[in-house]
């Protein structure tokens, strides 16, 4: 909100520098977020008299005025409004001034003759509303001055939090400001000359819905003028960020800012035998509103209506055709209380929300009906003349007094952490408007009131009982209380304390697996991306990273982690509209990007969620991806540049698994062709136990890469999901004793056909190898004379060995001749050896 | 063959061994006088066939001169042989010099992200004082997003929300980690220290200080009689431990599920509290926003308020890692650009 210091001032002195109140207001709560210097913007903008105001020789429209700006010769200015006339004091931009929207002022020609500056409207200004005369200055006005000196204002930007709708005016933050300063509130003064004939012939109302309209108080004022407001009228509103309208809808305007009470004036003659009925909409009934739109009203709506039809919504919006214009003589004031709810659902329904519907949604004090009825009427007949009907109409006249709220100043301090008297309490709240007592009686004490209300027995402590002003609907319960005494005190003095309580057990942490990866893959050469989770549905529609659960021999626990896509319903884009299932393809996006910035070699990887939903619940689960592209080793003075390839993502599962406590993944070719290299893709699991670890790894489709305008020729991503990712601890190590008897080693070569994948050799020899069979390595790949063409080489090294004995050569033979015959017999592998 | 000829010729055979060992000029060489001088047949040998001419009595002497020749033989070979390995070695050293002074080969490591390295890093100062970590869901439920936590539907305070919901009835993606309060306090007693850190979302557009995903930390501590005295505590030395010993403050905030609320400053990391832009002219930052538990919260948690109270805060990981490494816009983060990230190291 926007407080004007001159307009705040009207209601509470000031001592303070602007800056000293803004921080005291701050630390009250009412945090300011900027300090404006209105007028600013007014630069060489002075007062000035008129001597002379002729007609332009050669320009009907023009005049050729001079003007004293207090020193110097007069100035010769052309100027083209009509409102003009000697011995009035007006604005003067002298040349060389810069106006609002950095218009700048130059010494011209218009039509011939010389204009040394320029007379300025209100609205050139941004003073007043008026763009067609020019702004006419007080007689007093000094000659010479600066205008910004005259009418500029230093103005707070002050954000009000949403539980304190009453500080969402001057009166409600002149109120803090003395609660700040110990400085005495000022009201204005509100009477109203009530000359005419009794309200009740003139204005009829009719609440059909008084649960949502609480109170409605009708004023009724006869032959007004309609036009603009006084010139410090309509200067308070811009100011304040208000636009003038007339002097009408400003006094409504004005006794909003200054009240926080919004109200609305129909034009009388536009409500149909007087009456105003507050009901809700029913089917098929339509409006036009005050911004010109035609709107279809909802049956929920509820509207300010006349007898034959909708004339406004209620506390949002007023209907166009009852609007105040230029001949309005008879004005019909409402100024009523609706439901918080009902006005902020309309409000959202209608994408309407004002001025007005913000201060409803907060909640209004009930008095404050019958307080703003009777300021905008004063105003009214202040400014638009006329003459008031006698009395209100008002739909519920009896105001509540005051609630009372019993609070225990012990717990207070112990809420605080800090010993603060009862007496200090009492005078704390006392600031801000709230009176205490000790309690008289057995007090409850209002602990919560949502969901279940709870009251306690005060039991042995004192008990203070607060008058709660009725402006303050937020304060509720015991513990609101502390936080007024709190922040009125000042929480500079809060005491630093560290906990001495009991601790919690002891919870291992859900991230420790995933620091411990993160930092292996780190180690292992890849950087860390974090990417949205939203993502565009597009995006998904150009990679379809297959699900896990399509594999036939699914791994257990992985298999909840796959259903249909989460979409999001109001997205801020197609861009990012769609919860990802899976990260592969926004590491797609991020060797994307960094390839437009020049960067071909690429290694990253995301540990982050995968969202789906099953059954109409959200599923969540951690994933892991990483993509390789460019150089796995870039060239240098002393090594070649060596590419990445489909070897290095599996070196890296591996590393995962060995990480993660699991047996080294077994590959199963995915030949399923795009997105992936048809022969370069496949499925890694690994299992132990109830811990699994599943996903694919693939060169991508080169279609694919040309979809995604990479320019890179190979990339290679793997996406793995793992109960694992989710597990608070790691998997424990268990040592087995070093073996005490020699192990032999025994190197085979294994000539299969290409058929034959290495996964089936390995299986083959591990099969055949029994228990002696204790390592196994690859060492060796080969192809080419004197092999057949459709024949590879395969080379192994064997670690035989036994916990309890050395091996006799016999037993070397015999498990090697077992393995053989098992390569020979069971895949037609020979051996060389 | 008598004694003194004998002699004399093992002496003239030890000089001229001696002469061709110390001229030796390679290892073969050395080889090769070993064989002709101390082999079986060798010279020394060769020599001493002539022993069985002289008088018995002699014999032990000739013997033990031989023995001398072939001793002084043995070591003067020994020696060259050392002294070539010297020279070979130095002549390998030398010509094996490099320019020490050139790069090694490059070790690739990645970098790690500072987002979640910032959220590890603030976990690790509250992980000190006993809290431990929770993570809630980012689909969440309005339920526990916003109406246990005191946030009823139509609330003007939902404003400070602005939410994305799915097509999930009743859910929507969480616009804080604060539900995550109602879930440790559902799963667990008091007392409780816990820590929330997670990715949240709102309906926000982009810009250099405002992203539709961000990440947050929650703390929540209960227990009887924590106070904001201890949470002052708690905030001043997670200040120290991230930016250094400066001033810090209160003042007051606003939060539904807070009562009272707080925003927790710090002294400017710019200009260090005399005022500048980076602090629009107040000298401080505000680092987080906390307070008490609301006991309608407490409720929702299934703790009696009247028993328990204790503080929640939340802060914004991308703030203070903002902070900490004076990274200028929000959308580096999720940009994911390797010049960025590689800054990391």
């Amino acid at each position: 909100m926007r407080v004007p210091l001159t307009w705040l001032r009207e209601y509470v002195d000031v001592q303070l520098t602007p800056e000293q109140l803004a921080e005291r207001l701050t630390l009250l709560g009412m945090e300011v977020q900027g300090i404006e210097q209105w007028g600013a913007d007014w630069r060489s903008v002075v007062v000035g008299e008129l001597l002379t105001v002729e007609k332009h020789p050669y320009a009907d429209r023009l005049h050729v005025t001079t003007v004293n700006i207090g020193s110097g010769e007069p100035l010769h200015i052309v100027c083209g409004a009509h409102n003009i006339a000697p011995g009035q004091r007006v604005p003067v931009a002298l040349p060389g001034a810069v106006l609002p929207g950095d218009r700048r002022i130059e010494r011209t020609e218009k039509m011939g003759i010389a204009s040394e500056g320029m007379l300025c409207s209100g609205d050139e200004l941004h003073i007043t509303a008026d763009a067609e005369g020019i702004l006419i200055l007080p007689a007093e006005a000094p000659l010479g001055r600066q205008l910004s000196d005259l009418y500029g204002d230093t103005v707070l930007d002050v954000d009000v939090k949403p539980n304190r709708g009453d500080a969402l005016c001057l009166i409600g933050l002149a109120r803090e400001v003395a609660a700040a300063t110990g400085a005495a509130l000022r009201w204005p003064e509100i009477a109203v000359e009530e000359t005419g004939r009794p309200v009740g012939e003139r204005l009829r109302v009719d609440v059909r819905e008084p649960e949502l309209c609480t109170r409605f108080v009708g004023r009724w004022v006869s032959g007004a003028a309609i036009g603009p407001s006084p010139d410090w009228v309509q200067m308070r509103l811009q100011t304040a960020g208000m636009r003038p309208i007339n002097n009408v809808v400003d006094a409504s305007n004005y006794v909003m800012l200054e009240l926080g009470k919004p109200t609305h004036t129909f034009d009388g003659a536009a409500v149909h035998e007087g009456t105003i009925i507050v009901r809700r909409a029913v089917r098929g009934e339509r409006l036009e509103t005050l911004d010109h739109v035609k709107r279809e009203l909802t049956e929920d709506t509820l509207i300010i209506a006349d007898p034959q039809g909708p004339i406004g919504i209620a506390g949002v919006m007023g209907g166009a055709e009852s609007e105040i214009g230029d001949h309005t003589t008879e004005i019909a004031i409402e100024s009523a209380i609706f439901d918080p709810v009902s006005i902020r659902r309309t409000g959202h329904r209608y994408a309407l929300r004002s001025e007005a519907s913000l201060r409803f949604e907060k909640g209004q004090e009930f008095r404050l009906a019958r307080i703003g009825a009777d300021r905008v009427t004063q105003l009214t007949l202040a400014w638009a003349g006329g003459s008031v009907a006698k009395g209100r109409i008002d739909t519920a006249p009896a105001e509540p007094d005051p609630s009372r709220l019993a609070f225990r100043p012990r717990r207070v301090s112990k809420l605080l952490g800090a010993e603060v008297t009862a007496a200090e309490q009492r005078e704390l709240l006392r600031r801000v408007g709230i009176e205490t007592e000790e309690a008289a009686t057995a007090q409850q004490i209002q602990v919560a009131v949502d969901p279940k209300p709870l009251a306690v027995p005060a039991g042995e402590d004192q008990v203070l009982v607060a008058t709660v002003p009725t402006w303050r609907r937020d304060l509720a319960i015991e513990a609101d209380l502390a936080e007024e005494i709190a922040r009125v005190r000042g929480y500079e003095s809060t005491p630093a304390h560290l906990p001495d309580t009991l601790m919690p057990a002891y919870r291992p942490s859900s991230l420790r697996v995933r620091e411990m990866l993160r930092e292996t893959l780190a180690g292992a050469g890849l950087t860390e991306v974090v990417t949205h989770a939203l993502v565009s549905s597009l995006d998904e529609a150009r990679l379809v990273w297959p699900e896990d659960t399509s594999e036939p021999a699914m791994l257990g626990n992985l298999a909840a982690q796959s259903g249909d896509e989460i979409v999001v319903t109001n997205p801020l884009s197609a861009q990012h509209s769609v919860l990802r299932r899976h990260l592969a393809a926004s590491l797609l996006d991020v060797l994307s990007l960094n390839e437009r910035q020049g960067r071909g070699d690429v290694a990253v990887f995301e540990i982050g969620k995968g969202y789906a939903r099953v059954d109409d619940a959200p599923r969540e689960w951690t994933r892991l991806a990483f993509l390789m592209s460019g150089a796995a080793e870039p060239a240098s003075w002393n090594r070649t540049a060596r590419p990445y390839d489909l070897d290095d993502a599996k070196g890296i599962v591996e590393l995962l698994c060995q990480r993660l406590g699991l047996p080294a993944p077994s590959y199963v070719p995915d030949s399923r062709g795009f997105p992936f290299h048809p022969g370069r893709a496949l499925v890694a699991r690994a299992e132990e136990g109830p811990t699994a670890l599943s996903g694919r790894i693939a060169e991508m489709h080169p279609d694919l890469l040309a979809r995604w305008d990479l320019r890179a020729q190979r990339v290679i991503v793997a996406e793995l999901a793992s109960p694992a990712l989710d597990a608070a601890v790691p998997a424990r190590v268990r040592v087995e004793p070093m073996p005490r008897f020699p192990e032999v080693e025994r190197d085979l070569a294994v000539i299969v056909a290409e058929s034959h994948t290495a996964a089936e050799v390995e299986a083959t020899i591990r099969r055949h190898g029994g228990a002696l069979l204790r390592g196994l390595r690859l060492f060796d790949l080969y192809r080419g004379a004197p092999l057949a063409a459709t024949e590879k080489s395969l080379a192994y090294r064997l670690v035989l060995g036994a916990r309890d004995r050395t091996l006799t050569e016999a037993e070397v033979d015999a498990a090697v001749a077992g393995v053989r015959s098992g390569l020979e017999s069971e895949i037609g592998a020979h051996l060389r050896t | 063959m008598d004694f003194e000829s004998l002699s004399a010729d093992l002496r003239a055979l030890q000089q001229r061994a001696l002469d061709e060992a110390s001229a030796a000029p390679d290892p073969e060489s050395l080889e090769l006088l070993q064989i002709r001088y101390l082999s079986k047949k060798g010279e020394i040998t060769t020599v001493l066939r002539g022993i069985g001419a002289l008088p018995p009595g002699d014999r032990p002497r000739v013997g033990a001169i031989a023995n001398g020749v072939s001793e002084a033989v043995k070591a003067a070979l020994g020696r060259r042989e050392a002294e070539l390995h010297a020279e070979v070695q130095t002549l390998r050293l030398a010509s094996e010099r490099v320019d020490v002074t050139l790069p090694g080969r490059p070790r690739a490591r990645g970098t790690l992200h500072p987002i979640p390295e910032t959220a590890a890093c603030i976990a690790e100062v509250f992980g000190q004082f006993g809290f431990v970590v929770y993570e809630g869901p980012e689909v969440e439920d309005d339920l526990t997003n916003f109406q246990m936590l005191n946030i009823p539907p139509d609330h003007p305070a939902r404003d400070l929300w602005d939410t994305l919901y799915v097509d999930i009835p009743g859910h929507l993606l969480r616009t804080h980690t604060s539900p995550g309060q109602i879930r440790v306090m559902q799963s667990t007693r008091p007392p409780i220290r816990a820590l929330l850190p997670g990715r949240c979302f709102r309906y926000e557009a982009v810009d250099a200080s405002h992203g539709f995903e961000f990440f947050q930390v929650e703390g929540l501590m209960v227990d009887e009689g924590t106070s904001l005295a201890d949470l002052k505590g708690l905030l001043d030395e997670f200040a120290h431990a991230l930016f250094g010993p400066r001033k810090t403050r209160f003042r007051p905030g606003y939060y539904p599920f807070t009562e009272p609320s707080v925003a927790f400053d710090v002294e400017c990391l710019v200009c260090g509290g005399v005022g500048c832009p980076a602090c629009s002219r107040t000298g401080w930052m505000t680092i987080l926003g906390a307070g008490m538990v609301h006991p309608v919260v407490l409720q929702y948690g299934g703790i009696d308020p009247e028993r328990y109270q204790g503080f929640a805060f939340g802060m914004g990981v991308e703030r203070i890692a903002n902070l900490r490494h004076a990274v200028p816009d929000l959308r580096y983060y999720l940009e994911n650009d390797l010049r960025f990230l590689e800054q990391f190291r």
